[in-house]
């Protein structure tokens, strides 16, 4: 069985993001961009299913910049075997949106016949959590959002799903989409050994247009803007002053 | 069109001062004239009969030393030069690189005119060299010592340090992606795996624990430059250097754990025979087989051809004799470099040999199970991890095929053949420490108020984290330098020694600031600043302390 994984280049997790000053949009310039962690989890999983012997090729998908041949050599290293880059963007600022990616998976995933998809539940980036939702609507297969647990038994597969108050488990027929979440594994770092092996591992690239996907976006961004900073609290002495102090706050 | 790595760089608002790089391209040709100069007074100086005389160099060693101070500066800002024009090339040469080339210029070009700190006691001063203090009066020399480190410059540089989240370094580092990767996944292990516990090893004074050992070993550390036809990955000193930053930045016990392997490796690659080859490097390189350096003797650090510890041949045996002190990790490793007197005759270097000498690492009861050796722990300030230990042989056997080259008395020179690569990752290790303090002092700026603000806003508190990250800057890059010449097989050992020579004291410097900035907490066991502090103390003592580094340098530079 042949795996496939989305990959997307965003924000690194660690960089606390600025606004810009017009409020179009996120500043980007000179900022650290690194693998969305979720996709890293999805990455992760479909290395285990190999290592396991339940599935014999992992391939991974970005599309977006050029430079996102960066994250899918990182992909390559954990021990993706090959990748397929789409490039369908000038820049990191103009972002495709869930339904353009889930249509350009969709074309890579006719040619390339995947027994099964595992995306991140969703980007950290905009949080659209809807790529792995729309790309299963398009091709007619079952989905299996926010999998902590993934087990494939043939043509079929278990997956937990968490959600509110516990814990899920359904059974899909493969081919099927599964969106990782937060505890489905902790993704290994790539050895030494492994980065040098990707080096020589394929990565074809493409673009949009290969496809006939339309990327433009039907959306218009009207406004960002940073969260409001909370105002300082004050201490209170006992329950007496906490009391009335939410009372004069008109919160009683 | 903004692309990423591009800076919103607001031409009008910047302290960088306009043609910068020609200005520091015309430095560097007014700083080589200098030195041209000054080597050529020192050599007047302590020759005789046309040779260096060893006695007038002892004699004028503050004045070689000095020069050798005086080379490493040139050395330095002639790498940070080349690091600006590959930015420049890569269209990566941002602010704030643009900030660290400037202060550097500025900073290290008013030391060499007014004194190079060789410690906090000493200082190297121009008259020492024999130059004229007014020697250094080029446009482009005088404009960056007045205007190069100045307040707004370290002001504009500590707020774009705070906007670099996400970074692994303050500037660009002009390495290509594949070691960035290297950088990337090494640094996440860092964080992950080892940060968190560092400090409770440290003050537990406990070994570094085995499964960190055994996850460093699965990601490739210890058969990093090993070619791969012994079992190795074949990597550059380049990647090494890498590795080595990130892991110590860790903890300097962890990124010290692939020396001792790189340096064993280095030393069966070199003088070793090809069974010898074959027989230890897959298994150093797999991690399965932990090596310890023993070479000093309580009597015998720098000057090691005295060294007394004697190895007798009996039949298909040596038989070994003698104590040897600061031998790190010793308990718990399988395999010891051991340098041993062969020919007793022969009382200085040319009667040593090497062996490569199996012994069984600690059991749970005994430190030292094998026979005719018994130790004892050293305890220490810093770099614990590995504990220090001395040790005692009396009729230690090694057998006679574990010799290394299957040659006596050559000891000392394959010891020697390793010098380079110690001395770059001992750079790389100091990079990493400094870097550590960086982050931490700077956290600390960030999160600690005072007068109703953070305390980075302080211009003298900012003013150190600028510093830091500049000289840490130029530190990298000289250990690039020589990691590239050795990763080109050429000879280094200069430019290695200079590397480790800077990159001890930026280490030193940082921890000492970083722990100054923290005031009264950083004096706290509590806080890693006071851990970091310690362990930066050993960088200017291990592989070559900072004087015997400055001896062997000015003896280069003058031979």
């Amino acid at each position: 069985m042949k795996v496939l994984v989305p990959v997307k280049r965003v924000i690194d997790y660690n960089v606390k993001v600025r606004v810009k000053a017009d409020g179009t949009g996120v500043d980007l310039a000179n900022v650290k961009m690194s693998m969305n962690p979720f996709d890293e989890i999805a990455v992760e999983e479909a290395i285990r299913l190999k290592e396991a012997g339940k599935a014999d090729e992992v391939v991974v998908v970005s599309i977006g910049v050029k430079d996102a041949q960066k994250e899918l050599r990182t992909a390559l290293a954990m021990g993706a075997d090959r990748a397929i880059l789409i490039v369908a963007a000038e820049d990191a600022t103009d972002d495709i949106e869930p339904l353009a990616v889930a249509k350009l998976l969709k074309a890579v995933i006719d040619e390339e016949q995947p027994g099964l998809v595992i995306a991140g539940k969703q980007a950290i980036d905009n949080d659209m959590n809807a790529t792995g939702q729309m790309l299963a609507a398009l091709l007619g297969w079952p989905q299996a959002t926010f999998a902590s647990e993934v087990v494939v038994n043939g043509d079929s597969a278990n997956v937990t799903r968490e959600v509110d108050g516990g814990l899920q488990t359904i059974k899909v027929k493969l081919p099927a989409i599964v969106t990782a979440d937060l505890r489905l594994n902790e993704p290994r770092y790539a050895s030494l050994p492994n980065i040098m092996k990707a080096k020589k591992k394929p990565l074809d690239e493409k673009t949009a247009a290969d496809y006939g996907v339309d990327t433009s976006p039907r959306h218009s961004i009207v406004n960002t803007a940073v969260p409001a900073e909370r105002s300082a609290g004050i201490i209170v002495s006992d329950v007496e002053e906490l009391v009335s102090k939410l009372k004069d706050a008109g919160a009683l | 069109m903004p692309h990423d790595g591009q800076d919103m760089f607001n031409q009008a608002a910047t302290p960088v001062l306009p043609n910068l790089l020609s200005l520091t391209a015309e430095s560097i040709v007014a700083v080589d004239a200098l030195l041209a100069e000054a080597k050529e007074n020192l050599r007047k100086k302590l020759s005789k009969d046309g040779r260096i005389d060893a006695a007038l160099l002892e004699e004028h060693q503050y004045a070689a030393h000095a020069l050798s101070w005086f080379a490493t500066y040139q050395l330095a800002l002639t790498q940070l030069h080349h690091w600006a024009e590959k930015l420049v090339a890569d269209n990566g040469f941002t602010e704030i690189e643009q900030l660290i080339l400037q202060i550097g210029f500025g900073e290290y070009l008013c030391q060499i005119a007014g004194g190079i700190p060789m410690s906090q006691g000493e200082t190297a001063r121009l008259q020492d060299i024999g130059i004229s203090p007014s020697a250094l009066s080029a446009p482009a020399v005088e404009r960056l010592m007045a205007q190069g480190n100045s307040s707004a410059a370290r002001t504009q540089l500590v707020e774009l340090m705070q906007a670099n989240h996400g970074h692994a370094t303050f500037g660009a580092t002009a390495l290509d992606e594949d070691l960035e990767m290297i950088r990337d996944q090494f640094r996440r292990f860092a964080d992950e795996r080892v940060a968190p516990n560092a400090h409770e090893w440290h003050l537990k004074d406990e070994l570094i624990p085995m499964a960190i050992i055994e996850e460093m070993a699965e990601l490739g550390v210890f058969g990093l430059t090993i070619p791969e036809e012994y079992g190795g990955f074949g990597l550059s000193k380049a990647s090494m250097c890498v590795v080595s930053e990130e892991l110590s930045r860790g903890y300097i016990g962890v990124g010290s754990l692939g020396t001792r392997s790189e340096i064993a490796a280095e030393l069966i690659l070199c003088g070793g025979t090809e069974e010898q080859k074959q027989s230890w490097l897959p298994r150093i390189a797999s991690g399965e087989t932990l090596p310890t350096a023993v070479f000093t003797e309580p009597n015998t650090g720098s000057d090691l051809g005295s060294l007394r510890t004697r190895a007798i041949r009996e039949g298909e045996t040596y038989s070994i004799t003698g104590n040897k002190t600061w031998i790190t990790h010793a308990a718990r490793t399988n395999v010891m470099t051991l340098l041993a007197r062969t020919d007793p005759d022969n009382g200085d270097h040319k009667g040593l040999s090497m062996f490569l000498a199996e012994k069984e690492p600690a059991t749970e009861t005994e430190d030292f199970p094998s026979a005719g050796m018994t130790g004892g722990e050293i305890e220490v300030l810093g770099y614990r991890g590995m504990k220090e230990y001395e040790l005692a042989f009396d009729g230690f056997k090694v057998d006679a095929e574990n010799l290394l080259g299957g040659e006596e008395g050559k000891g000392f020179k394959q010891l020697m053949q390793t010098f380079e690569s110690a001395r770059i990752q001992t750079a790389a290790r100091a990079i990493g420490v400094a870097q550590n303090a960086l982050e931490v002092g700077m956290q600390y700026a960030i999160d600690r108020k005072q007068f109703g603000k953070s305390l980075i806003n302080f211009p003298r508190v900012g003013g150190k984290l600028a510093m830091m990250a500049v000289e840490i800057m130029i530190a990298r890059q000289l250990s690039y330098h020589a990691a590239a010449e050795k990763d080109n097989d050429r000879r280094c050992d200069l430019e290695a020694g200079m590397a480790k020579l800077l990159g001890a004291r930026v280490a030193w410097a940082a921890a000492d600031n970083a722990l100054q900035i923290h005031g009264g907490n950083g004096f706290a066991l509590e806080y890693q600043i006071s851990r970091i502090l310690c362990d930066a103390r050993i960088l200017n003592i291990f592989e070559g302390a900072a004087e015997i580094q400055a001896q062997v340098i000015a003896r280069r530079l003058l031979g």
